[in-house]
C-alpha cells in the first residue's frame, strides 16, 4: 500500500493545472497536487458537512445516473449506503484511476481536481453511515 | 393451426437445409448464412431456416460453446456467419473466426489499441464486425476502421478517423457497414460535447472517402456556437439498400442532454433518420423525429423495412421517445406515428400526419421533473425482429421513468476523455406512475402498433430478438435465461439458463446440413448501470462472456 501511495503521489505531484484549453485532457491522474505533508490523506476534514454536500452534488451530477445509482444504491457496483469497509485511500485511487472487471469504470482523475475527488470520498463516507 | 404446421412441414421438406424455399428476395436470400448485422438490409433479423421449429425446439441442445476469455462488458455482438465460419468480436476489439459447426477457433485478431482508449466512457465493448469483399471489418475503440483478411485474420489496412483527445473519446462501438465498396459508420458521442460525424472509407484500401457532418451548418437550427458541442452521433450500424443505392442511419440525441437553454433551435440532424448517397456522402433526405431533443431520445436504432398497405416498402423506425415512425423509404414522408411505450409523459402525442410534438414538456434548470420513458428509452438499442410469415414485429420494451433536475455542465469538469455532457444536476431512474418498472416482448403489427401478444418481465430484457421460419422467436433476459417462443402466440416452447444475461444478437444459420441457433451471453454495457435506481438487484447479476450454439439432434 505504501509503495502504491507513494507512486500515486509522485504522479499527482508531477501534474500541472489548466492543461486543457480545447477538448479533454489526455492525462489520467488528478490535476492538483497531493495534500501537504506528504501523506496520502484528505486535505480537509472528511466529516465537514460543506464538503459532504459538495461531494453529494458532484456525485449526483456525474456518478449516480450512469452507474452508481441515486445515493449510491444499485447499479453495477456494490452499494455505498451503509458500507463501512472501503478505506478512503482506495476510494480516492479508484475514482482517480478507474477500474476494470466485468464492468468498466473510466478514470475520473482528469475530470476532477484532487480536492473534488476528496469531496466525493467525503460523500461516500457519509453514505456509509446511512442505512 | 394444423394447416399452418402442414405448410411449414411441406416447406421444410422441399428445401436443402430446412429453409422455406418458396420465398425469395430481401430477407429470404442466402438462407444458410447470417451475412450482415441484421442478416438482411431490411433489418428483419429473420432466418428463413425451419429445420428447428415449433415441433422440435423442445429438443434444442448445446452444440458448442466459445469463450473469448475476457468478460468485460460481456458479449454485445451480433455474430456474422458466412459459409460455415462465424465471426464475432469480444472485449477490447478481439475478433474471432470460429468453425460454425464445432466452435473451434480458426483465427484470432487482437489489436494494439491506443492506451487512451482505456480512458473512454464507452470502453471495451463492441457490437460486431462486418464481413465482405474477402475481409472482416472492425470499428475500433481508438477511433479506427480496420480491415482483416477473412481467411487469416491478418490486418490488411487500418485508418485513423477520430481524435480521441479532442473528441472526448469518440470511438466506434458498432461495426461499420458496407455500401458497395464504401465502408461507413459513426461514433459514440451523443452525450459528449462534440459535433457528430459519419465517416466513410474505401473498403478495399481504407482511403477516406467522405465525412458527413451530422449537425447541420445552420444558425437557426444551432444558434450561437452550440453546434460545436451539440452531440448528434450515429452510434449504431446503418443499413444499405442496394436497390436504390441508399444508406439509412439514425442519429443520437443532442448535447447537453437535458440542459437545453444554450442550444435553442431544432438542432438538426440530431434525433433523426438520415438517407445518404454512399458515393458522395450527400444527404438524400432526413427526417428529424425529435426536434430540439431535451430528453436524451436517440433515434439511432434500426430502420426496419416492411411492406406498407399499398405493397410498397416503408421504413418502421422506433426511437427512444416511445414512438414508432412509419415513413416512405424514398423521401421520409410520414405515413404514421404510433405510440410504443405505455408510459409517455414528455409529450401529449405526436401528430401522425406531420410529426409535430403535441405539447412537449421540457426539463427546467433546478426543477425536479418526471419523464417517461427514461434516458435509456422505451427500448434500449437491442434490436427487434420481423417475421414475414406472421407479419409481426417482435421488439422488447422497457417501462421505466426518470426524475431529472436539469443543470448546466460544469465546464471545469468537462475535461476528461470520459466526461459526459448530460446537462443534469440529478437523475434517478424510477418506476412509472401507478405501475411497477418492467420490460416486455411485444408482437405487433409494425404499421399500426396493434398488439398480437405480449410477454411481461420484471427486468427489461436487453437482448436483440431473432425470429425464424420455424415459427419461433428467440431472446433472453438480464438474468441469463434464453427463451424460444411460438411466433404466433408467444407461448414459451423452450428455455435454457446461460448463467449470465444477454446483451448481444442471437442468430441462426446452417452448415453441414444442420441448423444452429447461436446466442451471445454475458451481461455487459452501461444499460444495467443506468437502471440502478429502479432495480437495485441488478448489482448482484454476474458478468460473463460465452457464445453458445444450440442445435437439434
Amino acid at each position: 500500500m505504501f509503495v502504491r501511495a507513494l507512486s500515486l503521489l509522485s504522479l499527482l505531484a508531477g501534474l500541472s493545472f489548466n492543461s486543457v484549453a480545447v477538448g479533454p485532457a489526455a492525462v489520467e491522474p488528478a490535476r492538483e497536487a497531493a495534500p501537504a505533508g506528504g501523506q496520502f490523506a484528505a486535505p480537509f476534514d472528511l466529516a465537514d458537512p460543506a464538503r459532504i454536500e459538495a461531494g453529494r452534488k458532484r456525485f449526483n451530477k456525474t456518478c449516480a445516473g450512469y452507474c452508481h445509482g441515486f445515493e449510491g444504491v444499485g447499479g453495477r457496483a456494490p452499494d455505498f449506503k451503509g458500507r463501512k469497509d472501503l478505506p478512503v485511500a482506495v476510494m480516492f485511487e479508484t475514482i482517480t484511476h478507474g477500474r476494470v472487471g466485468a464492468d468498466v469504470m473510466p478514470p475520473w482523475g482528469a475530470a476532477f481536481s484532487a480536492e473534488q475527488i476528496w469531496e466525493l470520498v467525503a460523500y461516500l463516507r457519509f453514505l456509509g453511515t446511512q442505512s | 393451426m394444423k394447416m399452418k404446421k402442414l405448410v411449414v412441414a411441406l416447406a421444410c421438406a422441399g428445401a436443402l437445409s430446412g429453409s422455406v424455399g418458396a420465398a425469395s428476395g430481401p430477407g429470404y436470400d442466402d438462407p444458410d448464412n447470417w451475412p450482415q448485422y441484421h442478416r438482411s438490409f431490411n433489418a428483419w433479423r429473420f432466418s428463413p431456416l425451419a429445420q428447428i421449429n415449433r415441433d422440435n425446439v423442445a429438443r434444442l441442445k448445446v452444440a458448442w460453446i466459445h469463450q473469448p476469455g475476457n468478460i468485460t462488458h460481456g458479449i454485445q455482438a451480433t455474430p456474422i456467419v458466412v459459409d460455415g465460419v462465424l465471426y464475432y468480436v469480444s472485449a477490447n476489439n478481439n475478433v474471432w473466426a470460429v468453425d460454425a459447426a464445432s466452435g473451434r477457433t480458426l483465427w484470432r485478431y487482437e489489436p494494439k489499441l491506443d492506451p487512451l482508449s482505456k480512458q473512454t466512457f464507452y470502453a471495451a465493448a463492441s457490437r460486431g464486425v462486418t464481413v465482405g469483399r474477402g475481409k472482416v471489418f472492425l470499428g475500433t475503440l481508438d477511433g479506427r476502421f480496420v480491415a482483416l483478411d477473412q481467411k487469416t485474420g491478418k490486418e490488411v489496412w487500418s485508418t485513423q478517423l477520430t481524435d480521441l483527445k479532442s473528441q472526448y473519446g469518440a470511438l466506434f462501438s458498432a461495426p461499420p457497414q458496407l455500401a458497395g465498396d464504401v465502408l461507413f459508420g459513426g461514433t459514440t458521442g451523443g452525450d459528449q460535447p462534440i459535433s457528430g460525424k459519419i465517416h466513410a472509407v474505401n473498403a478495399d484500401t481504407g482511403k477516406p472517402a467522405w465525412t458527413f457532418e451530422i449537425l447541420r451548418d445552420d444558425p437557426e437550427s444551432w444558434p450561437g456556437d452550440s453546434r460545436q458541442r451539440g452531440g448528434g452521433s450515429a452510434w449504431m450500424p446503418g443499413t444499405y439498400d442496394p436497390r436504390t443505392d441508399t444508406i439509412y442511419i439514425g442519429t443520437s440525441n443532442a448535447a447537453p442532454d437535458y440542459f437545453n437553454a444554450d442550444r435553442k433551435g431544432d438542432n438538426k440532424w440530431t434525433a433523426s433518420l438520415l438517407a445518404l448517397d454512399p458515393k458522395t456522402g450527400k444527404l438524400k433526405w432526413a427526417r428529424q423525429e425529435i426536434p430540439h431533443d431535451s430528453w436524451d431520445f436517440d433515434s439511432a436504432y434500426e430502420a426496419l423495412m416492411v411492406k406498407g398497405a399499398d405493397g410498397k416498402d416503408v421504413i418502421v423506425h422506433l426511437n427512444k421517445s416511445g414512438f414508432v415512425f412509419v415513413m416512405d423509404k424514398d423521401d421520409g414522408k410520414l405515413e404514421n406515428v404510433w405510440q410504443f411505450a405505455q408510459h409517455v409523459n414528455w409529450v401529449k402525442g405526436i401528430d401522425p400526419k406531420t410529426g409535430r410534438l403535441i405539447d412537449p414538456v421540457y426539463p427546467e434548470e433546478g426543477k425536479r421533473k418526471l419523464f417517461c420513458p427514461n434516458l435509456l428509452g422505451a427500448r434500449s438499442w437491442n434490436h427487434g425482429a420481423f417475421n414475414p410469415q406472421t407479419g409481426l414485429w417482435y421488439s422488447h420494451a422497457m417501462e421505466v421513468c426518470n426524475e431529472v433536475v436539469a443543470g448546466r455542465d460544469d465546464p471545469a469538469n468537462l475535461t476528461a476523455i470520459s466526461s459526459l455532457s448530460l446537462g443534469i444536476d440529478e437523475i434517478k431512474l424510477v418506476p412509472p406512475p401507478a405501475d411497477k418498472p418492467h420490460g416486455r416482448l411485444d408482437a405487433r403489427d409494425p404499421l399500426t402498433g396493434k398488439v398480437k401478444w405480449s410477454i411481461r418481465y420484471e427486468l427489461p430484457p436487453l437482448s436483440s430478438v431473432l425470429t425464424t421460419a420455424g415459427g419461433l422467436v428467440f431472446t433472453g433476459d438480464m438474468e441469463g435465461r434464453i427463451y424460444a417462443y411460438d411466433a404466433d402466440d408467444g407461448k414459451e416452447l423452450w428455455r435454457f439458463n446461460a448463467g449470465s444475461g444477454l446483451r448481444g444478437g442471437p442468430v441462426s444459420y446452417a452448415t453441414g446440413g444442420r441448423q444452429y441457433v447461436v446466442v451471445p451471453t454475458g451481461l455487459g454495457s452501461h444499460a444495467p448501470g443506468f437502471l440502478a435506481g429502479a432495480y437495485p438487484q441488478i448489482k448482484d447479476l454476474p458478468g460473463g462472456a460465452a457464445l453458445i450454439a444450440f442445435t437439434v439432434d
